[in-house]
């Protein structure tokens, strides 16, 4: 029997998914649960997260664990999954013979809107992505960018309460990729649909995403809440000293830092939010250390995935 | 809201119910077959047979009309179980000549660009995706095959009246379970081919392969074996003595009624096996 949709539920819910494609383990075990806004799936090319969202879908079946959608199982409810759901595919996926207006009515009747609703619906979608003017095109005729338009519009017709949008920044030049990310940014802040999107892009992710999943060979590497991380508005500091000083490192520590001695003379601090580089230059002038190099920045999420992608031999 | 304001919202109105959604494939499918000329031309030449059935019924019980041009109630031979055979057969060929012109851009097309993956994302499964396609088989069928069959039938139990149409109930049944029958058999059929060929003029071309160029076959393992074991292949002739057993008259060959049905089912169960291989949101390589 359908159950009804919790609202409070997470977005997704991933208990020990396995998935296997012939005798390849695809997915592996993923135990992990996100609740965020926009959800990043990170990985390199064959890492897993195309095949996720398939499975989410209903594409293919867990072998082994399962996974829910705002508390809804897979195995169970995947229509009523799917009904919750806007999918932009990453490969090339329309109807090249007919209008994109046509297209675009016919993916909402199918999710459900009745007819006039769908067609008011349709244009509003391909308005808001850019196409108005060339709604009465046929989607064979069109760009790249233009299909990767058409294919967010018949994602986000329906009013999705979750967006699966697989690399949608594919093949597009850099003011459309600005564009597309603008587009996911502006859904992400209207807050009533929740974002998951699949890219190796960590610029997309990083700008999108509250939350991150990092696979590798279809296990999960690394998952981060980049949002919380923002709000601890954390930095980091690499300093190389002249010379190692235990006195500078036991200032610094007092100061509020947590230190890690990378080498002899080189180290990384974390600094409170409250806390300047003056601080640290006042210091060891104070101590008469002499500091030559000074490199302030974010844990960025390019240093979280690169640590996630080092293998026992440093490789990726 | 004005469409140009480009502003997004989500979509709290009703929704249509999860079993008609099949419908809607259909209905733009129909609208795509129609949208040439040239095909709804053709279509209503196909038409023709069950209009001309009606106007010969209509003229055979038009005894004065029939008087004014020196003709009698049987000018053609008469409205016999004879009549109905040849009318069938008048029905089911242009219905395959529809089938053929529309069946092979129903999945061929959505598989060529991906579009399954959007089908297959929504609330609709494979088995609501293949009713959806055959049911615009079905509507455009139907009218060309059946309704008129059984228009005709109607209309000349009606004229003649004095129970010939329960005395002729075989007619009826015939029309209507042979063209049925004719109709799921090569709505799946085409559309398994639809599936695996992409290219219209070679699925187009390996339908009139496994009608007509497997019936040639079949005849000739018939001749070689002095048998009629052929005729398991041959789906002509299992559709034509399966609907010549409901009509009453004579069947081709020696295998038993039974096994033209099987013949019948089996193209069913491999059309199937065929479109449950290939109607997937994405190839899998095991």
């Amino acid at each position: 029997m359908t159950q009804p949709l919790n609202h409070d539920a997470p977005v997704l819910e991933l208990d020990g998914l396995t998935v296997k494609l012939g005798r390849r383990t695809i997915l592996d075990q993923l135990e992990a649960s996100f609740s965020g806004r926009a959800i990043g799936l990170l990985g390199p090319n064959g890492a897993g997260k195309t095949t996720l969202l398939r499975t989410l879908l209903g594409f293919y079946p867990p072998s082994a664990g399962g996974a829910k959608v705002f508390g809804r199982e897979l195995a169970t409810e995947g229509k009523q999954i799917r009904a919750e759901i806007g999918y932009m595919p990453e490969s090339d996926a329309y109807i090249s013979s007919i209008t994109a207006i046509h297209f675009v009515r016919l993916m909402a009747e199918l999710s459900g809107l009745p007819s006039e609703a769908a067609l008011e619906r349709a244009h509003e979608a391909l308005f808001y992505v850019g196409l108005g003017e060339a709604r009465y095109r046929k989607v064979g005729t069109f760009s790249t960018g233009m299909k990767q338009m058409v294919k967010l519009a018949q994602a986000l017709v329906h009013g999705p309460r979750l967006l699966m949008l697989d690399e949608p920044t594919n093949g597009l030049d850099p003011p459309a990729r600005k564009r597309m990310i603008d587009l996911v940014s502006d859904i992400r802040d209207r807050g009533t649909s929740r974002i998951i999107l699949s890219s190796h892009l960590l610029g997309d992710v990083e700008t999108v995403c509250d939350e991150v999943l990092i696979l590798k060979r279809g296990a999960i590497a690394d998952s981060c809440d980049l949002e919380a991380d923002r709000r601890a508005n954390k930095s980091f500091v690499e300093v190389d000293l002249e010379a190692p000083s235990d006195e500078f490192d036991r200032a610094v520590g007092a100061l509020g830092c947590e230190v890690a001695s990378l080498e002899p003379g080189r180290l990384k601090l974390v600094m409170p939010a409250d806390l300047s580089t003056r601080a640290l230059w006042t210091t060891a002038d104070e101590l008469g250390v002499g500091i030559r190099r000074l490199d302030l920045k974010r844990d960025s999420l390019q240093d979280i995935f690169m640590r996630a992608m080092e293998d026992n031999h440093g490789g990726v | 809201m004005a469409v140009y304001e480009r502003i997004w919202r989500r979509y709290d109105g009703s929704l249509t119910p999860l079993r008609w959604r099949p419908a809607v494939i259909t209905k733009y499918a129909l609208a795509e077959a129609f949208s040439s000329r040239i095909f709804a031309a053709f279509y209503v030449l196909c038409l023709l047979p069950t209009a001309i059935g009606v106007f010969l019924v209509y003229l055979s019980h038009n005894v004065s009309l029939l008087q004014q041009v020196g003709l009698t109630k049987e000018f053609m031979g008469g409205l016999t179980a004879v009549f109905f055979q040849f009318l069938f057969l008048w029905q089911a060929l242009p219905a395959f000549f529809v089938a053929v012109i529309v069946s092979p851009s129903l999945i061929a097309a959505d598989i060529s660009n991906n579009a399954l993956s959007l089908y297959l994302g929504r609330p609709i499964d494979r088995r609501d995706y293949v009713l959806g396609k055959m049911a615009v088989l079905f509507l455009l069928l139907s009218p060309i095959t059946w309704m008129g069959g059984l228009l005709i039938f109607i209309l000349q139990a009606y004229l003649e009246g004095n129970g010939w149409g329960f005395e002729n109930w075989r007619i009826g049944t015939a029309y209507f379970v042979g063209h049925i029958t004719w109709i799921v058999v090569i709505s799946l059929l085409t559309l398994a081919i639809s599936a695996w060929v992409r290219f219209k003029p070679a699925a187009r071309g390996a339908l009139f392969g496994i009608i007509f160029i497997l019936a040639g076959f079949a005849q000739a393992i018939n001749a070689v074996t002095n048998t009629s074991v052929g005729d398991l292949i041959n789906l002509t002739r299992a559709i034509y003595n399966v609907v010549m057993s409901i009509f009453g008259g004579p069947t081709h060959g020696d295998l038993p009624i039974a096994l033209n049905w099987f013949t019948l089912a089996a193209t069913c169960v491999l059309s199937i096996w065929m479109l449950h291989r290939k109607l997937r949101a994405h190839e899998v390589v095991s």
